[in-house]
């Protein structure tokens, strides 16, 4: 990766945490606020396959901590899981399928909530599996369902220079056929 | 030979991402290190402030025009009752009703009498809770005003929560109903009887640990903080009323349900009391 690369991948991670710091913690449905830092890795693992997807959930996952009281460390740590099973997932599939977004991002943001909430609780924080999982689970899935499409265009954006696993990012970002 | 190198790679990243991860929570989980990710986390939420208060600015009309679209039923009914409301007390300052709660909210912060000569910092809510799993507000002063980790803090009708971060400008508080927060607290005629008040998340009721069983209580009653020397909060601030309780067959100490005395669910002003327990 150039510098550039590094750059464009860090503007995204910069405006998706002040997106997420800003608009969407505003946005509370039953109590809940959804969550697009997940969709980063998400998308980071259709686009660039399971190592650029762990990379993404490890770096985005780092900056998501800093402005989280749950424990330091743990959105990384769930965020590679979740990128790599992701990009791991989609190999085999047409990443250029315009529904493999939106459902991995359903599929994908359930895991990472329900892995998040499960790990916090083995690491000291028994009340992470009793805020209401099941709720938390549905909104953050539902609404990263429906902002897949321009997440993996952003995220595309950024790794358009970057070797990848299997599908060039520029085919996808443009939904163009492989 | 190639193929089978290429295809162990993401792997092989994969395990090195896990074990930074596990090694940085599990250094954060010891004194030093936590001190350290602390700080970094503060020059972040301060550097962060003035992006997160300038994009606000900007995008909080967007915000406000999409939260009510996604309530736009609970929001049609609400406007459907405050008509009905209007017509019957043919009443002109409907659009006062927001200042006058925040006006009420203000007026009972300035008169704490639980608080003593204490010293406190009154400052707005800024943020209600950045995690789904953790129940925590950002307020509006920091170390710059004297605010210090561990800190109390209090709101109209009784005691808020802790700071568990504190940034230049800016605080984070673990609120008492927090499945983290654990208060002393006594009950009862003074010197009263001591108990453990649990939070169980955000939005749920309270309840105590280490009430003997038959203890009869009135429905209402008041628990405070301890006056334990050494306890994490100033003696007698008003924590949690009595909702129900009961003692089952075979427990070896009271159900209690308590609800905060202050109404953690609509804070938008409190105080921070600048006290630690060596004071």
């Amino acid at each position: 990766m150039t510098a550039r690369d590094v750059a464009r991948v860090g503007l995204v991670v910069a405006a998706f945490v002040t997106l997420q710091q800003t608009l969407v913690l505003d946005l509370r449905i039953g109590g809940v606020h959804p969550d697009i830092m997940v969709l980063l890795p998400i998308v980071a693992g259709i686009v660039g396959g399971p190592a650029r997807g762990a990379s993404m959930g490890f770096g985005s996952g780092l900056v998501a901590d800093l402005f989280l009281p749950t424990p330091f460390g743990l959105s990384a740590l769930v965020g590679c899981l979740i990128g790599f099973g992701v990009g791991a997932a989609t190999l085999p599939l047409d990443r250029t399928a315009p529904w493999l977004p939106p459902f991995a991002a359903l599929a994908g943001s359930a895991l990472y909530e329900v892995i998040y909430a499960v790990l916090g609780s083995v690491l000291g924080q028994p009340q992470m599996l009793h805020v209401g999982v099941a709720q938390i689970v549905l909104v953050v899935s539902v609404v990263n369902a429906f902002l897949a499409l321009p997440a993996l265009r952003a995220v595309a954006w950024s790794l358009r220079d970057v070797s990848t696993e299997g599908v060039p990012t520029s085919a996808v970002s443009s939904g163009a056929p492989r | 030979m190639a193929k089978s190198r290429r295809s162990r790679r993401p792997r092989t990243t994969l395990l090195l991402l896990v074990l930074a991860s596990v090694t940085i929570i599990t250094l954060d989980a010891r004194g030093g290190f936590h001190r350290i990710t602390s700080g970094v986390k503060s020059v972040a939420a301060d550097a962060f402030a003035p992006v997160r208060s300038g994009v606000d600015g900007i995008i909080q009309p967007v915000g406000s025009f999409l939260a009510g679209s996604v309530h736009y039923g609970a929001v049609r009914q609400q406007n459907q009752k405050l008509q009905q409301e209007i017509d019957q007390l043919k009443l002109q300052e409907r659009s006062a009703a927001d200042a006058v709660q925040a006006m009420k909210q203000l007026s009972a912060l300035l008169n704490v009498p639980f608080i003593g000569n204490l010293q406190t910092v009154p400052t707005e809510v800024t943020n209600y809770g950045t995690s789904n799993f953790a129940a925590t507000i950002d307020i509006g002063v920091g170390r710059s005003e004297g605010v210090h980790l561990g800190m109390p803090v209090i709101g109209a009708g009784g005691l808020v929560g802790q700071v568990v971060q504190a940034n230049h400008g800016s605080s984070t508080v673990r609120l008492i109903t927090d499945g983290q927060s654990a208060v002393g607290a006594t009950f009862g005629t003074p010197p009263g009887s001591l108990a453990v008040i649990n939070g169980e998340g955000a939005g749920k009721p309270l309840d105590a640990d280490l009430v003997p069983t038959n203890t009869t209580f009135t429905v209402g009653q008041q628990f405070v903080t301890s006056p334990i020397p050494g306890d994490v909060y100033p003696a007698g601030i008003p924590v949690a009323s009595v909702v129900s309780f009961k003692t089952g067959t075979t427990a070896s100490q009271e159900s209690v349900v308590l609800k905060p005395t202050a109404d953690l669910a609509h804070l938008r002003y409190v105080s921070v009391v600048l006290w630690g327990p060596s004071s």
